[in-house]
């Protein structure tokens, strides 16, 4: 091979020229065919040899044998790590308890929660806008499979702005509107559901609520108003639905 | 400052496994001796990886430890007393614009190769499997051999020179 340019074949085969000379030697490549040749021969040679030098692969067990050998930590075990073992399972049966008698919250509330919330914003709260018990009640003749009395509010702080027809777990019940002051205060009755005789104050939500059973019926109270405000009202409902 | 930590090593280390014992096994032509030195090399790195300085080349430093462990191995010693080295400018190694020769190169066989390559001496062919194998640029190897970047590329050239007369020999041509 005579051209100027034969000892820069391997080093463009091997890419270790820097760009312009990369250009320079493609240029001059255009017009050699005995460099275009020995570039081809050089690529197909090294192609060749990169195929038959890769012949031998680590068998598994050397694979495995340097695994062990960097990470000795893997293969023995120090005697505080056992100790920690039951430390562990302990650790998991506590919080497996916590999780097993955390109060799970009751839906039913939760949802009546969020429509007294729904409430708070709308502009039409009620659907019957009364505030005399004698125009609400009868209101919901037709519209509740059950019936329930409303407390007389005279010399209360309460005040009875209307109902509506509110909707839980598919039954329908009452929904009652009130006011004490600027607080505003949900009373949901529902047909008591299998199970119900529970009652109380519900304190898993930011709002207070009372919940109570009477006559086949579960009474919730939910509102922003102070606890004493809030047991007051139900006081009066209990005391009005009195057999 | 050191931050490399022994995981830095299981990440950068281990896929040079195959690689380094593909090496080892050329290097002594024994898999026994292969499986213990890529072992031996592994425990060393992972001992000097503290002096390891971020940045540089890891691959051509876990290659070095290798052949260096090698060298002081008996085979290796017995490598270095017989070894005689030609070194060759890159003239001597261009392809020549021969048609016989190219026609040869690109009908020869995987197994012919191969047998090329393994009639290289020591010197010539642990370039080659850096080279065109491991496709370490010249840099590297040199890093890797502990030799100058001339040495890389004389002996290269040498190497692929050597590989291209076995083959036109075998395939009955001249050399």
């Amino acid at each position: 091979m005579s051209c100027n340019w034969r000892d820069t074949v391997a080093l463009y085969v091997d890419d270790e020229l820097d760009t312009p000379s990369q250009e320079q030697f493609r240029a001059h490549l255009s017009s050699c065919v005995e460099c275009g040749a020995a570039v081809s021969a050089q690529v197909d040679l090294k192609k060749k040899v990169r195929i038959a030098g890769k012949r031998f692969t680590a068998p598994p067990e050397l694979h495995a044998a340097v695994y062990r050998s960097i990470r000795p930590d893997r293969s023995v075990s120090p005697w505080w790590k056992w100790a920690l073992a039951p430390l562990c399972l302990l650790l998991l049966a506590v919080i497996g308890l916590l999780i097993y008698a955390r109060p799970t919250r009751d839906p039913m509330v939760a949802g009546l929660v969020d429509q007294h919330i729904t409430n708070l914003a709308s502009a039409n709260p009620v659907d019957v806008v009364s505030s005399d018990k004698h125009t609400v009640k009868p209101w919901y003749q037709g519209r509740l499979p059950f019936t329930f009395n409303l407390p007389d509010l005279a010399g209360t702080p309460f005040q009875l702005v209307g109902g509506k027809v509110a909707y839980a777990g598919q039954q329908p019940g009452a929904q009652l509107w009130y006011e004490a002051g600027l607080h505003k205060i949900s009373v949901f009755v529902f047909q008591a559901r299998s199970g119900a005789g529970k009652g109380g104050l519900n304190r898993d939500f930011s709002f207070n609520v009372n919940l109570w059973v009477q006559g086949g019926l579960e009474y919730y109270l939910v509102t922003d108003a102070n606890q004493d405000e809030a047991s007051r009202l139900v006081s009066l409902f209990e005391k009005a639905n009195r057999p | 400052m050191n931050r490399l930590q022994n995981s830095d090593f299981e990440r950068l280390a281990l896929p040079l496994l195959d690689p380094l014992y593909n090496f080892a096994r050329w290097l002594s032509g024994d898999s026994d001796e292969a499986r213990d030195l890529v072992q031996e090399t592994f425990v060393k790195a992972l001992r000097a990886f503290g002096s390891f300085q971020e940045g540089t080349n890891f691959r051509a430093w876990m290659f070095r430890i290798l052949r260096n462990t090698f060298l002081t191995s008996r085979s290796g010693l017995e490598r270095r007393m017989t070894e005689q080295e030609g070194e060759a400018g890159l003239e001597e190694a261009a392809v020549t614009h021969n048609t016989p020769e190219l026609a040869a190169i690109r009908k020869a066989d995987t197994e012919m190769v191969e047998k090329a390559i393994a009639e290289l001496a020591p010197a010539f062919q642990e370039v080659l499997l850096l080279a065109d194998i491991e496709e370490m640029k010249y840099q590297e190897v040199a890093a890797a051999l502990d030799i100058p970047i001339g040495t890389v590329m004389s002996r290269l050239a040498r190497a692929r020179k050597q590989v291209r007369e076995y083959i036109v020999r075998a395939a009955g041509g001249r050399p």
